[in-house]
């Protein structure tokens, strides 16, 4: 409840927080009250028969939990993982799932005005799930809206009835 | 319940969100005093049976006053002057009477059900039922009038009959304190006590004076009088009563709440002399505290010795000419002994604190919790496995207590899931008593192990084909009681319903001394429908045909036409649960059902195999054998299937890495380790790398977070904290099929 009701007062003053991470060169940003916890990348069990771009399950703490690897769903050159590769455990509204990322940078806080519709591209991200673009100063930060995107039929992470 | 009756007096005070409870508790109670009325022996109903149904049909209707729900309240309080006259002795129990008190019972959840859900339809009439059950309370009112020896009674207070002829007895209530003094029940005496009871601080003191209606409406309870207080916010009287202050308490709780009352004896010891009640009762004084011997000395009863092993089927078969009436013998101490319990708890001292009620989700999330600390456990005992004992003692002596500690608080956790087997036993002699009175048949029901324990949710999906199962054994079991008496067996049937556990199992027996089934028969109607079948087939074999879809009991072994789900939908829905069915039967002399369940369905025993470098669970129950076989022992059909020959019998193969595509690194490697697995009545057998070993897994969801995924029915976490795929037999079954 406290939480809802701060993250009304922020978006009355203009300003959310974002945490943002790089996928290749690109940097993304998602809302910080989607985001769970950040760990570091562990083997997952594979799935068979599932897309590629889903490494499989892990356990958290008793929960079993999907991971996504966003590099490859949205086709990055490389997708290597190290000790450097980062999950973030996102909790969503009916699950929690977990992605993988190049690296986490930070947390921002961006004022509405700074954001802007994103132009209509040809991309592997569905328009529906980028919420805008935000500028800091010369970087351009991708805003998603996470929560969409996972529920999209092609991440194939419901059954989809 | 307390605060309901403080409050309710409020103007805008919300009595709904008390409704759910009162209509928990209503339904246990209509269910133990159904279950009272049909353990009754109806000739010797003692009074702590009577009391009790008594109690449970005022408790209803106390509720339901309270609550506003009148036509239950109506109901249940013509229920309760016929128990309390039965109670009484006014009237002798007959079954008459139980068959009414049953319909109206069945006819209170109705009405219940309808205020809990709202409907607005039309209810079922309960004017015939009232009618009918003043009718036998007013027939017994004659018989007491025209009776000298029976002591002055009263009919219940407030009851309004509708039936002119009720007018009972009629001495008018003040009995003269010297009738008492000369004439006074013993047992009463004996245990009569005179308390002072002080109630208060109370917002509205006057709440308080229902209690002496109490006294009023229940007879047998004692007297009651009022004293003056000194505080104008607490009321003082004075109870002459044998019960129990329990007892008290709980009746007063639907006035007053139980911290606002105090209960002490009155003028120190509890009277003993014949006279002494007397000079205390007071003018208000109704009845006298006649018929009700102390609870306590019936609860004291010693138990009826628990029942004679009669598992072994077949030896001194039931019902076999030669050990006629050892059922019935056996039947009888036990649905006793069954009873004695359930009856005594209503009546022992402290309901309250014996149970509490928590959320099921409460309990998962406590059984999860205790799941993830098992799997950090193991994961720190296969650590400290590399560590050198020398120079860490203390550390090591430390995981071992963390080891033992941790698996007895996994099983107490576990254990609160677990309800015992009466749950579901208690619904069968309800439905066998009206099914066998339909059918015309005499059966007796008796009951063994129902404290065994299972897992909740398991029992509730248990029901169902256990109903299944004891319906076919009084439909197409047992014989018309003409039949049976010419076959030299007991007129009555009996059905034995029994729970045990054996290992890490539960077993249930559904057993009747009924025709059995007939192998012949079987075999036939196998043949005409096309079904494989050859002489030399051993019974076993043969019952298990039984099981196959579409192919009734009925029409095999009797007339009656079978009704339902089939005996398949029972393997079926019992084979989900991974637990199986088996059949012993002997025509003429009757069957059994041994049903085998796992005791939860949260923990499972798995055999872990590898497959390149996965690692997959197979339930145990499942798995039939397995070997080791050399490539060229495959045939293949149509250059794909491939099958292989096991013992004669030439079953698909299915191999796991094809299935879940795994990735092979090691290109020598080959999977040639085959295990048999069985389901849905089908073998198929899986071709695997290697068996890692054996052992029980926490099942987890993987849908919570992800998705169906197939052949495969849930995960599980091994000790390295690793997810591990649980294989779905049934579907891959199937899948072989296709």
């Amino acid at each position: 409840m406290e939480v809802m009701e701060k993250r009304e007062a922020g978006s009355k003053a203009g300003a959310r927080e974002y945490l943002t991470f790089r996928l290749g060169q690109e940097e993304y940003g998602i809302d910080i009250l989607k985001v769970q916890e950040i760990r570091g990348y562990e083997k997952p069990t594979r799935i068979a028969n599932a897309p590629h771009f889903i490494k499989g399950v892990v356990n958290l703490r008793g929960t079993i939990v999907p991971i996504v690897d966003m590099r490859l769903k949205f086709n990055c050159a490389q997708a290597e993982y190290d000790s450097f590769t980062v999950v973030i455990i996102l909790s969503l509204r009916n699950r929690v799932v977990g992605i993988v990322v190049d690296s986490v940078s930070d947390v921002m806080e961006l004022p509405t005005d700074s954001i802007q519709d994103a132009p209509e591209v040809d991309s592997v991200i569905d328009s529906d799930s980028v919420m805008g673009l935000g500028s800091l100063s010369d970087r351009m930060l991708i805003l998603l809206d996470i929560e969409k995107l996972m529920s999209t039929m092609d991440m194939g992470l419901s059954s989809g009835e | 319940m307390s605060d309901v009756h403080q409050e309710s007096g409020g103007d805008n005070f919300d009595l709904s969100q008390f409704y759910q409870i009162f209509f928990e508790e209503a339904g246990e109670n209509l269910d133990l005093m159904e279950q009272m009325l049909l353990n009754m022996d109806l000739v010797t109903a003692n009074d702590e049976d009577l009391n009790g149904i008594f109690r449970c049909a005022h408790s209803v209707k106390g509720g339901a006053a309270t609550f506003g729900f009148s036509d239950v309240a109506e109901l249940t309080h013509q229920m309760e002057s016929l128990l309390d006259k039965l109670r009484r002795h006014e009237l002798d129990p007959n079954s008459a009477m139980v068959d009414v008190l049953l319909e109206s019972a069945d006819i209170s959840r109705v009405l219940l059900a309808r205020h809990q859900t709202s409907d607005t339809s039309d209810p079922p009439s309960t004017v015939d039922l009232v009618r009918r059950i003043s009718e036998l309370a007013a027939g017994g009112g004659v018989t007491v009038a025209s009776a000298p020896a029976a002591p002055a009674s009263v009919p219940s207070a407030p009851v309004v009959e509708p039936v002119p002829v009720v007018a009972a007895p009629a001495p008018p209530a003040p009995v003269a304190p010297t009738a008492v003094a000369a004439e006074p029940p013993p047992a009463a005496a004996s245990g009569q006590r005179v308390l002072e009871v002080r109630m208060g601080p109370l917002d509205r003191p006057e709440l308080a004076d229902g209690i002496k209606d109490l006294f009023r409406d229940i007879s047998g309870l004692g007297e009651i009088s009022e004293l003056p207080s000194q505080q104008a916010d607490y009321r003082l009287f004075k109870v002459v009563t044998t019960s129990s202050n329990d007892d008290l308490l709980d009746l007063f709780v639907f006035h007053v709440s139980r911290e606002q009352v105090h209960i002490q004896p009155m003028g120190g010891a509890p009277t003993a002399s014949p006279a002494a009640p007397a000079q205390m009762i007071a003018p208000v004084a109704a009845t006298p505290a006649a018929s009700a011997p102390p609870a306590v000395a019936a609860a004291a009863a010693p138990p009826k010795p628990a029942a004679p092993a009669t598992f072994g089927f077949f030896d001194g078969a039931p019902g076999a000419p030669g050990s006629e009436g050892a059922p019935k013998e056996a039947s009888s101490p036990v649905t006793k002994a069954a009873a004695r319990p359930a009856a005594a708890s209503t009546s022992s001292v402290q309901p309250e604190a014996a149970t509490i009620r928590v959320a099921i989700s409460k309990v998962d999330q406590l059984i999860n919790l205790v799941g993830e600390l098992v799997i950090t456990q193991a994961m720190l005992a296969q650590y400290s496995q590399t560590l050198d004992p020398t120079q860490n003692q203390q550390l090591l002596a430390g995981l071992a207590d963390l080891s033992r500690n941790t698996r007895d608080l996994q099983e107490s956790v576990m254990s609160i899931r677990m309800i015992p087997m009466s749950i579901v036993f208690n619904r069968f002699p309800r439905m066998l008593r009206d099914l066998a009175s339909k059918l015309g048949k005499k059966v007796d029901f008796v009951t063994l192990g129902e404290a065994t324990e299972l897992d909740k949710g398991l029992v509730e999906k248990i029901t169902d084909p256990l109903t299944h199962l004891v319906r076919n054994s009084c439909d197409h079991g047992i014989e018309m009681p003409a039949d049976r008496l010419s076959k030299g067996k007991t007129e009555t049937g009996t059905i034995t319903l029994s729970a045990a556990h054996q290992g890490g199992s539960i077993v249930i027996e559904v057993r009747d001394d009924g025709r059995g089934l007939s192998r012949d028969k079987i075999m036939n109607k196998a043949r005409e429908r096309g079904i494989d079948v050859y002489d030399q087939m051993t019974d076993a074999e043969v019952w298990q045909l039984i099981f196959a879809p579409g192919f009734s009991t009925a029409e095999v072994v009797t007339d009656v036409s079978g009704r339902g789900v089939g005996m398949d939908v029972v393997k079926k829905n019992i084979a989900a649960l991974n637990g199986s069915v088996e059949i012993e039967s002997s025509e003429g002399f009757g069957m059994k059902v041994s049903v085998r369940l796992p005791l939860t369905l949260a923990i499972m025993d798995g055999m872990s195999v590898g497959v390149g470098d996965e690692v997959y669970i197979l339930p145990l129950s499942a798995v039939v054998e397995s070997f080791q076989v050399k490539g060229d022992a495959l045939s293949t059909v149509g250059q794909g299937s491939q099958l292989v020959k096991v013992r004669d019998e030439y079953m698909p193969v299915i191999e796991l890495e094809k299935v879940f595509q795994v990735p092979r690194y090691n290109r020598d490697q080959d999977s040639d380790i085959m295990v048999v697995i069985e389901a849905e009545g089908s073998r198929v057998v899986l071709l695997v790398d290697e068996l890692l070993g054996q052992q029980q897994v926490v099942v987890k969801n993987l849908e919570a977070n992800y998705r169906k995924v197939p052949n495969v029915s849930g995960a599980t976490i091994l000790g390295d904290g690793k997810v591990a795929l649980i294989l779905d037999t049934s579907a891959l079954v199937r899948r072989s099929r296709h």
